[in-house]
Parts: structure tokens; sequence; C-alpha cells
């Protein structure tokens, strides 16, 4: 049947291809067949949005302390060869950062190289602050992100100290993410028992563990939307 | 749903899937009593990620969990804050883009130093001269100070190519009787003393945490020792203001002018007279590290995204970035500081003052009319109109001061907010291009040809009326005679008594040429045989003799201005473009910002309260 329409406007067209088209008036929409009931949806249709690449970097730097941009840079690449981080500049563009200098407009939307950037921050910033707050025993008060003590023996215990952690990356507390908690504590106990074995390993099992779940906080969609 | 961490990056481009999460936790969240709910959390988290400028803590969550916290107080807080005028700062930036292309170089002759290195009697030696230089012995007049015969080295006027001959032995006897010793700026705090003491690195420990100069400033030709003065020649060593023009100085302006004096910060003066020099510790000239393209003369930031302040990198750059830096964040400062005191936002387009640090005030003291040379043709020795009169740089400000930035009141009479900004100026460098700048930014306005224009060749040099190009060009060529006097690709302000609109000077021949020395500033194909037509101008008289300040006055009367600031801060804030769905609100928010004499608090206030705002990540709002 389209065909059929299809074959005799092209036809009609050709028809009169050479005349002046004719001007139709135009008529409500609610006035044309079948659409007298039509619904106009006026909702938004966009989703979340990126946070500003600023915000995103600030909330990281404030995650490492505080501190300014090039200090972060030299505490996040640390002395010990880890490569957990290059230099700011190597980021900047794939975090959506605009550069006027260019004429190259602030990216809007996230893509892979950003989502990749991300995984690459995150993990740097997760083993810092493993090292910097498990590790050295620092008072609770001076921990920004794992502000808690002890062993997560059961889900229970882990659940506590995760809380924490999704408050500090997501903003509100885990109790109002129905089932994640459950999720993150099997992601914890698994890399734990993974890491049982290792030789020589950097971080002690219980410490991946946390990192491990650091790192999917990071770079859980919900900390880059909003 | 699962949420495996490494599966959940990897799917962030996917908005389906956070939806769904996100409303499986609205649906499943049950909070407890007077307990926030998840929305809440989303809200406050908004808010602080567009007026905080960051996530908020967990400190910051526990107050907004409590009881007594009350959130209008806390907008009302941040409003006044610094990470508000930052966000809004951006928006605007954004849409300007106000920072200089690496391919705009500003290297002034009048104001750049250059450097040679020659054998001295001692070993080898840095010794600093400004190309062009007005010199007392003939010999090296409008050259280096030292001849080849005395150095062995013949300097090439290009600047990226280095002297050419073998180094032979400078005498002390030549070496004094033509250069001296400087104990410049850049390496002395004090420098404006008689004897200054306060040197960089060493005796003078309080220098400001930015200003660096590059590392071979520091140090002397033999690598090894530290500089404590420079050897300059001894014309740019000269401290006078003013000068007297020689009569051997070249060309016809100076053979009309000479014996007259002639201030030493204009943009010939360095040519036209052997009294002038860089002035005290060589404060109204730039060094520049050596003859050799990418030459650098400080260490400076390259990328900002968080504020001058909070740079990513600090790398050696040349006088030329070290000045673009510090123009572009004139105009950031510029944005903040309105956005922050909330003043009337149209300021932007209209405001006479502005705010400096040291070395904005050394460049509007020395630099910006160093390109006058292009209009002594028309009877000008220096910028005697110029865009910011350099007598109301505040004095106290040194180069070095980089964090001290100071309100200027006025820049004197030409100035129009932004539009008179040389970043604004040199970014937009043809009078269409800052024409259709304003336009597209405070109006909200783009020139997009119908689709069925046609373009018929045709000679009509009037844009506004050749068949296709009218389309834009009716509106285009009005907007662009607004800067007709401001010089392109320059910060020239062209006098209108000296050049006006129809000079009879520049009328065409009986061959229908114009002069030569007219061609750059009138429009042979506008002129007549009875007077010539300053450039830009035929579109509008009016628009040409008001003025960039007749562009900002108009801007800001137009209705269009109120609702474009509206869209774009609303967008912004939405994170999405603003569609007829948004009507009542962007009304609503005009209504705000008009009755509230273009405050942008207020209307930010109204925004981030709006029903719009609070439910803009509510997923269960968004179909599925």
């Amino acid at each position: 049947m389209k065909r059929v329409l299809l074959a005799a406007v092209v036809s009609i067209t050709a028809c009169f291809g050479a005349r002046t088209p004719e001007v139709v008036p135009s008529v409500p929409v609610a006035s044309l067949p079948g659409h007298d009931r039509l619904a106009v949806d006026t909702s938004p249709k966009e989703g979340l949005r990126m946070v500003p690449p600023e915000a995103y970097v600030r909330t990281y730097l404030q995650l490492f302390g505080g501190l300014a941009p090039l200090a972060v840079q030299k505490k996040a690449k640390g002395g010990d060869g880890a490569q957990l981080f290059d230099a700011w500049s190597d980021y900047l563009a794939t975090l959506g950062f605009p550069d006027d200098k260019q004429d190259l407009p602030r990216a809007t939307q996230t893509n892979a190289l950003m989502v990749a950037t991300f995984e690459r921050l995150g993990a740097a910033l997760c083993d810092r602050a493993v090292e910097n707050d498990l590790r050295s025993k620092k008072p609770l008060a001076e921990r920004v992100v794992f502000a808690f003590e002890g062993e997560a023996k059961d889900e229970a215990s882990f659940t506590t100290r995760f809380d924490v952690l999704h408050r500090t990356f997501l903003g509100y507390p885990e109790k109002l993410a129905p089932g994640r908690a459950a999720r993150f504590y099997k992601l914890f106990t698994d890399t734990v028992a993974r890491h049982q074995k290792d030789v020589k390993p950097k971080l002690a099992p219980e410490e991946t563990g946390w990192a491990v779940v650091c790192e999917g906080l990071i770079r859980h969609p919900e900390f880059h939307l909003y | 749903m699962r949420e495996p961490p490494t599966r959940e990056a990897r799917t962030l481009n996917s908005a389906v899937s956070v939806r769904l999460a996100l409303t499986v936790a609205l649906v499943l969240a049950a909070p407890a009593a007077n307990a926030r709910t998840l929305l809440e959390y989303k809200h406050y988290r908004a808010l602080s990620i567009d007026l905080v400028g960051r996530m908020p803590t967990r400190d910051e969550l526990a107050a907004f969990e409590k009881d007594d916290f009350d959130l209008d107080r806390w907008i009302d807080t941040q409003l006044d804050a610094r990470g508000y005028g930052d966000r809004l700062t951006r928006i605007w930036m954004d849409t300007l883009r106000l920072e200089l292309s690496p391919v705009i170089q500003l290297r002034p002759p009048s104001t750049m130093l250059r450097r040679v290195m020659i054998q001295g009697p001692d070993g080898p030696v840095y010794v600093y001269f400004r190309p062009g230089q007005h010199r007392a012995r003939e010999a090296t007049d409008g050259d280096f100070c030292l001849t080849r015969d005395e150095s062995g080295l013949k300097v090439l006027p290009n600047q990226n190519k280095p002297p050419v001959g073998m180094p032979v032995t400078v005498s002390k006897t030549v070496l004094e009787a033509n250069t001296v010793l400087v104990k410049p700026w850049w390496l002395y705090r004090d420098y404006r003393n008689a004897m200054p003491v306060l040197h960089f690195g060493t005796t003078w420990t309080t220098a400001d945490a930015g200003f660096e100069p590059s590392d071979d400033l520091l140090v002397e030709a033999d690598g090894k020792a530290k500089t404590v003065a420079v050897r300059v020649c001894k014309e740019e060593a000269q401290t006078a203001d003013s000068g007297l023009v020689s009569p051997r100085a070249k060309g016809p302006w100076a053979k009309q002018h000479k014996g007259e004096p002639i201030a030493c910060r204009s943009g010939v003066a360095h040519a036209m007279s052997t009294d002038c020099g860089c002035g005290v510790g060589l404060e109204r000239c730039l060094p520049s590290e050596g003859v050799k393209k990418g030459d650098t003369a400080f260490v400076s930031a390259s990328r900002v995204g968080l504020g001058v302040e909070q740079p990513f990198d600090r790398v050696e750059q040349s006088s030329s970035e070290w000045t673009k830096l510090w123009l572009a964040q004139e105009a950031s400062m510029y944005l903040g500081r309105i956005i922050r005191e909330d003043r009337d936002f149209r300021e932007v387009l209209t405001g006479k003052g502005t705010w400096i640090n040291g070395p904005l005030a050394q460049f509007y003291r020395s630099s910006s009319g160093s390109g006058v040379g292009k209009m002594k043709q028309y009877g000008l020795a220096d910028d005697g109109d110029p865009l910011f009169d350099p007598g109301r740089v505040p004095i106290g400000l040194l180069p070095h001061d980089l964090s001290t930035w100071e309100r200027v009141e006025s820049r004197g009479p030409r100035a129009a907010g932004l539009l008179t900004m040389p970043v604004f100026l040199e970014k937009y460098a043809t009078r269409r291009a800052r024409g259709a700048a304003i336009y597209s930014a405070f109006l909200c306005k783009s020139f997009v040809a119908a689709p069925n224009v046609k373009l018929t060749p045709s000679n009509d040099p009037n844009l506004m009326t050749r068949p296709g190009c009218s389309t834009c060009h009716t509106t285009l060529e009005p907007l662009a005679a607004w800067f007709s006097r401001v010089s392109e690709g320059d910060i020239r302000w062209i006098p209108a008594d000296a050049m006006p609109i129809e000079n009879p000077k520049c009328k065409l021949d009986a061959a229908g040429k114009a002069p030569p020395s007219c061609r750059d500033h009138y429009d042979p194909a506008f002129s007549t045989k009875e007077h010539g037509v300053l450039r830009g101008a035929y579109a509008s008289h009016a628009h040409a003799d008001a003025g960039p300040i007749g562009a900002g006055e108009e801007l800001a009367n137009s209705p269009e201005l109120a609702s474009c600031i509206v869209e774009r801060i609303t967008s912004a804030f939405l994170g999405r473009p603003i569609g007829s769905e948004d009507a009542a609100l962007v009304s609503s928010l005009r209504e705000v910002l008009t009755s509230q004499g273009y405050r942008m608090r207020p209307l930010v206030r109204a925004l981030v309260k709006s029903k719009a705002y609070r439910e803009a990540n509510d997923l269960e709002k968004v179909p599925q």
C-alpha cells in the first residue's frame, strides 16, 4: 500500500514539477483525521547531565585531601613506579575540558575515551587512598575516603563501611539503593579470595578488596552523571 | 538487576541502564520517617555541583541530613561564594572562548627585548637589545648596538634566526661604550629603587607563587653563574618618559616632526628618538630568552581550567604566551567579578571599568599602543586616544603582582565592557567576526542563510545588496560597523579627528586608485573622487561614529538580551537545550532578571528553586 502511495506521489510530483507549488494552508493538528486524540508529550527528552569536568576534578582534588592539582599529580604519581597517574595535561581533553585556545568546545556527553580516563583516574585515587587511609592507620577524622576501621568480617560489618564509601562517592546512603551493598559485598569477598595467594602483593587481600569497591563506586555512572 | 562495576563503567554511555538502576532504587527505597528521600539527596548533590563546584563531602551530607538544615539559606550562602561565580563565568567563557590561539604572537617590536650572546672580554656575555632602536651611532642605527666588526656577528632582522658569523672578543672599552648593566624588573622586586637588592631566588623570597622567570633568564651565558644584572644596549637602558624626534630618524613623518617631543611609550618612539629606552628596570619591555622560535621567558600555566591560581601545569613559555595568558584572565576576572559582586550583567557590554593585575598593568602602561606605527601617516605620533588610558593604570602594581587584582573604575571614554578588551579584539580579529560574536553570544542568534538562497555572480561591493550575500550581511554589516574604529587584528583606536569616516586625503585619483598610505584603513570600493571611506563604515556611519560603546548600548537595550541570558543559564543548569516545554519557566526567569536589574543572583536563585531544576534528575519523570 505504501509503495503504491509513494509511486502516486512521485508521478504527481513529476507531472507538476515545472509549476509553481501550491500554497497549502496550515490546519490545526487536531483537525487531521486520526490526530484528534494525539497525546503531546512535553516532558524533557534528555537524559542525566554529565558532571562538568571542573566539578569532577574539584571533587577528585577534595578526595585527595583538598590539594592543588599539581600536588595531586605528584602524590598520585608517587615514587613507587606504579605509573598510576601521568600528568593532568594528558587527561584534560578526554575529561571534556574545553580548549578555548584551539576553539575546542567542552564535551557535554560521555564517550569511550572519557570513560577510560575516569577508570584510570579512579584507580589512581583508590590505590593511593588505600595507602593513605587504610595502611597508614591515620585517625578517622583525617581520612578522606576510607574513614572506617576494622575488618569487614561479614555482610553487616561490610555494609556499615560500604555506606561510608557510598556517601563519599554517590552522595546518599546505601540503603536508598536496595541490593547494592549485597552485590558489592560479593565483589569484595570474591576479590579478597582471589588475592589470598598473591606472592609479594602490593596490597593485602582485604586492601585490594576495598580498592576494588572504591573503584567500582568512582566509576559508577551515578558518580559521573547528575 | 546486576551492577558489576566493570560493566557499569563500560555502559556509561547508555543512559538507559542508569535510568533503570535509579528508577528501581526510587521505587524500592522506602525512607524512614523524617529521612531525606533519594530525590532530595540528588537535588542537594546537583546544587552542590552547580553552586559549590564539586560534589558534597560526607560532612556536608551529614549537615544536610539534620532536621534544622535550611536549604534556602544554604543556597543563599552559596550564591555569595566563589563556586557559583566560577560556574556562571564558565558559561560565558564557553560562549565567547576568550583565550588566544598559539598562532597569535604578541611581540610588539617596541617592547620586546631580544638577546644575543657575544664573546666578551671575560667570556660569553648576553646583550639585550630592541630591534629597530634608533641609536646615537649611525653604524648601528636600527640594529644591534655592536657592529659586525666589533662582535663578529651579524644580527638578522628575522627574530627566529640566530646571528650569523664567528664571534670575536669584544673589547671592554667597546662593550662599556655601547652597553650598560641594568638590574631588570624580572630579577628584582625593588627594581624601581636606585639600588635594588631584592633579587629573585636569593634575597627576594616572597615572590608571588606564580611568578618565575625561565631558567635561562636566571643564569649567565656561561651556564653557571646566577644572573644579578643584565647587559643592555645603552639606548634601551634609558629611563626617560619622553624624548625628541631625532633629525636622523627615517621617513617623511620623522622629517615633518623632527625636534618635537614624543612619548617613549609610543609604539614608534624607539624608532624615532635616541632618547627613548625601556624605562626604569626595563619595565616597559619584556625579555626574550633567545633568538629562536619557541623562546621562553616565564614559567606559567598553559591550562587553567580551574582558574589561574590552580594551574594544571607549569611550563616555560614566551613573553607572548605570558601576555596572552593575562589578557584572557582579565576577561575571566571581569565576568567573575560582575557575577560574584552581583552587578548589573549589562556591564559586560557597557562597563567602563575593569580589574587588572601586575602583568596587565605593565601591558596597558607600555605595550597597548605599540601598533600605532601603521597610523603615523595620518599624523599620529602615539595612540593619543587609546581604548585603555595608560594614565589610569594603578601606579603601585608591579609586573610581578600576579595575584593582586585592582579595580580600575574607568579605562577611558572608549571602553565598553568586554567589547574593548584586547582578548576580545584579538580573538575576533575582524569587524565582521566581532559583530557576529556579539550577535551570537548576547542575542543567541546566528547567521544561517535560507536553503533557497542563490549566490548570483556579482561585483557589487555592498554585501547588503549583493544577491545571496544580503540575507546575512544586511544584519552583519551594520554590526561590523560598530567596530570600524578599532583596527582589525589589533587594539588600536582609530581617532575621528585624524581619520574621519569620509577623508578627502584618501580620495580616489583620476585612475580610480586611492593613495597607498590610505589602503590599510580606507576602502577604495566605497571611496569617491571627493573622499575615501573608512573601512567597514559604509554600512552605517552612525554605528562607526558610536564605536563599540554604541554596540554595547544597543545590545544592553535589546529585549532579546534578557531572553538570551536566561536561555544560556537555564540550558547550562538543566543540561539540555531549552525547548517549547520550557516557555513558562523561561518567561518567569526573564521577569526575575529584568525586574532585578539584570543581576545574576536572583536569576540563579529562582532557577535552582524551580520545579524544572529540582526534578531535572528525577528519572521517574523521564519516559522510559
